[in-house]
């Protein structure tokens, strides 16, 4: 036999190699088989804003998923393996948010991605994970279309929602301020959305809309909107104004003093965007997940370990936007546990439908993964600024706490079309 | 039908905070030739010196510290609205040093380093003021809100414009009646010119600069109080500011000032009636003007006109 000659061994030996290259391959072929090895580690993709305008809430939101992951390692990992993670800036923009997402995916190899404060950026990045079956948590952003048509069943949706906190304001908000309102919303997805479940709401409740603003992104200057409400005398305002536009926002109107009268309603209002300012901008009723003095177990443990991990942050008390970032990895690393594997198929079942005990979320009442629409149903707050606070960053005062159930958005449980199982990717991380 | 004339008043005073925005730039395109993207970021500076001066949280804890908190907050502002510029016309000053290489070449260096500059000036602001929102706080007697014909109108908001328009009226009369004014002028003009006859052109490029970073500086003291002050508030302001000099011909004093009053006019009067376009209405403004006098409104004729 020459010496040039192909052996079977080695050619059995070559189809082999070849078989194992080729189920590696893909990247992102059904069923592709990752290197699963105990020494590898699980790396989670971090989706944060780091400019733009959502830049600030996505500092703490970004804080709060590697204070989750440093705690997970610290046990250990999860499943034996050390869990990192990757952090790109998706520059609150959608556009971004999609070339992150794929590179992510594609270059970073990033089995899970994890974060969002704008709605769109977070539908971009959703669209790209389903398209590889990655599962994806959107921990901040509160747009209804979130986990209504805009759902995939790789992503799960952590933050409450505008029909969630319009549904603990609204209704008693007619019975005290009256029925006519005036709508200021933000022209975007989450604006629109936040607006539509506040418009449904008054009409279901006999109130009307005297006037919708439309405020465009990245206004920085409300008077024509301020002298409009004035010249309307609407008896309330609920504003969906997001980001460093409700920062500009709340500042006009508490230079004008009319923050007392009309009654203002704001959907949600992060901690970040008023967190050390004067507490007279922090004017009318707003709704939150969290706050960083609730009288509840585990509340004051998890406020030391903020600021035991982050001693130089000039935000001293944690906020919504960290809250729901570090309780989306953990839920997320849980979930893997459960499964006991990586598998994206097992973690999302073992995510979906998911109860999560108060104590667990540091909540009033108990929270569920919606396996409708895969978003936590959770405590909702209701909040106004504090005037007798107990402590320089006791800025809120808690006035309501609705639960999961009385709040809970069946427009988007209507709306939600989650892709079947099959024709989702498979893959393990 | 709503009432008009609150919305023209509106206008009228947004327009003159614009003005205050433009006219840095503006100088800074007419003599320069450079479009400096890091005028937003010169704004943020000048802005966030003044909020140090009015908080003095640099000396927070420190006897020193203490006794500055007890200067009134009056006094503390006025120091701030001329150490915030003059920090920023000295940052101005360090970013011309760095542009002089690429004089005589393509315009795209020039722009492209004003970007990278503004990009480390952010970020600087991030690693030393933070990232979070702050607040300039303002004197009682130019805060609060007062009544006008029945609507509440901010008094801050009339004090920024009465100031942006004293600050309009001395930069034409440095620029119109002193020597040095003179020069600029010239240089705007004929830079080879003011050359030939024995000027240091470099030092006027730098001095140059330095003022227009200064007015960007003042412009940011007194907008942060209405817009917010954050790391990127420059941002904000870069594209507004630039699109009234190309409305108003580049390099023209009063063409900025006009272009920036009907910039601002029609920000206000879209706001009452369709505030959706309101941000749309500059880009519209822009098409219309540039449509009809394509050198803007007072811009000098181009060689190709004559």
């Amino acid at each position: 036999m020459s010496r040039n000659t192909v052996s079977r061994r080695s050619l059995l030996g070559a189809a082999g190699a070849a078989s194992a290259v080729s189920l590696f391959a893909g990247p992102w072929q059904h069923n592709r088989v990752w290197a699963q090895g105990a020494a590898k580690p699980l790396r989670i993709g971090i989706t944060a804003d780091a400019s733009g305008m959502y830049a600030n809430s996505g500092a703490s939101d970004k804080r709060g998923m590697a204070m989750a992951i440093a705690e997970a390692n610290e046990r250990g990992g999860v499943l034996g393996r050390k869990v990192e993670f990757v952090h790109i800036d998706t520059e609150t923009t959608a556009a971004t948010g999609s070339r992150v997402a794929e590179r992510m995916i594609s270059r970073e190899q990033c089995g899970f991605l994890v974060g969002a404060v704008h709605s769109g950026v977070a539908n971009a990045i959703s669209q790209v994970a389903q398209k590889y079956g990655i599962v994806y948590i959107n921990t901040n952003s509160s747009s209804p279309t979130e986990a209504g048509q805009n759902c995939h069943r790789v992503k799960f949706v952590f933050d409450g929602n505008g029909t969630n906190f319009a549904k603990a304001a609204v209704k008693s908000a007619i019975e005290r301020f009256g029925p006519d309102w005036m709508l200021l919303t933000n022209d975007y997805v989450w604006g629109h959305d936040t607006a539509a479940a506040t418009k449904a709401l008054l009409k279901e409740y006999g109130g009307k809309v005297m006037e919708e603003v439309m405020i465009p992104q990245g206004t920085r200057d409300f008077t024509s909107a301020l002298l409009k409400v004035q010249q309307r005398k609407p008896g309330v305002v609920s504003a969906a104004i997001g980001g460093d536009d409700q920062k500009a926002m709340r500042q006009q109107v508490a230079q004008l003093k009319m923050g007392d009268k009309p009654a203002w309603i704001n959907s949600q209002q992060d901690w970040d965007d008023v967190y050390g300012l004067p507490i007279e901008t922090l004017f009318g009723v707003f709704g939150t997940t969290w706050y960083y003095r609730l009288d509840l177990p585990g509340v004051a443990d998890f406020v030391k370990r903020y600021q035991t991990m982050y001693p130089e942050t000039a935000m001293r008390s944690p906020g919504n936007v960290f809250y729901n970032g570090y309780m989306a990895i953990r839920e997320l690393l849980g979930a893997v546990e459960r499964a006991g594997t990586t598998n994206n198929i097992a973690v999302i079942k073992a995510l979906e439908g998911h109860r999560i005990s108060a104590r667990d979320r540091m909540q009033h009442f108990d929270a569920t993964i919606d396996a409708e629409t895969h978003q936590v149903q959770q405590t909702i707050y209701l909040a106004t600024a504090n005037k007798a606070p107990k402590e320089k960053d006791d800025i809120f005062e808690v006035l309501s706490q609705a639960k999961a159930e009385d709040v809970r958005d069946t427009d988007s449980a209507r709306l939600c079309k989650l892709e079947a199982y099959d024709k989702t990717p498979t893959f393990d991380a | 039908m709503i009432d008009l004339l609150p919305h023209i008043i509106n206008g009228l005073t947004l327009g003159l905070l614009f003005a205050l925005i433009a006219l840095g730039f503006t100088l800074i395109v007419g003599v320069m030739e450079v479009i400096n993207l890091a005028h937003g970021s010169l704004f943020a500076i000048g802005a966030y010196f003044a909020l140090t001066v009015i908080a003095g949280s640099w000396f927070a804890g420190t006897p020193f510290g203490a006794w500055w908190l007890s200067l009134p907050l009056g006094l503390r502002y006025v120091l701030a609205l001329a150490i915030g510029p003059a920090l920023a016309g000295l940052a101005g000053m360090l970013l011309e040093l760095c542009l002089r290489p690429t004089y005589g070449k393509p315009p795209l260096y020039g722009l492209l380093l004003t970007f990278g500059a503004a990009l480390v000036i952010e970020e600087l602001i991030r690693l030393i003021w933070g990232t979070g929102e702050q607040n300039l706080a303002l004197p009682q007697a130019i805060n609060g809100a007062f009544l006008l014909n029945g609507m509440i109108f901010s008094t801050y908001r009339f004090f920024a414009a009465g100031f942006s328009i004293a600050a309009i009226i001395a930069v034409w009369l440095f620029l119109e009646r002193t020597s040095a004014g003179a020069v600029i002028k010239a240089g705007a003009h004929d830079s080879e010119m003011v050359r030939a006859l024995g000027y240091d052109l470099a030092r006027l490029r730098l001095v140059v600069f330095g003022f227009g970073a200064a007015l960007a500086g003042l412009a940011g003291v007194v907008m942060v109080p209405i817009w917010g002050l954050r790391p990127h508030v420059g941002v904000d302001i870069v594209i507004p500011a630039f699109l009234i000099i190309v409305i108003g011909g580049v390099g023209s004093f009063w063409g900025a000032v006009i272009a920036a009053l009907l910039v601002g006019l029609a920000i206000g009067i879209t706001g009452a009636y369709a505030a959706a376009w309101s941000t749309m209405s500059m880009y519209l403004l822009l098409i219309a003007i540039l449509g009809f006098r394509s050198r803007g409104l007072l811009g000098r004729k181009s060689a190709l006109e004559h």
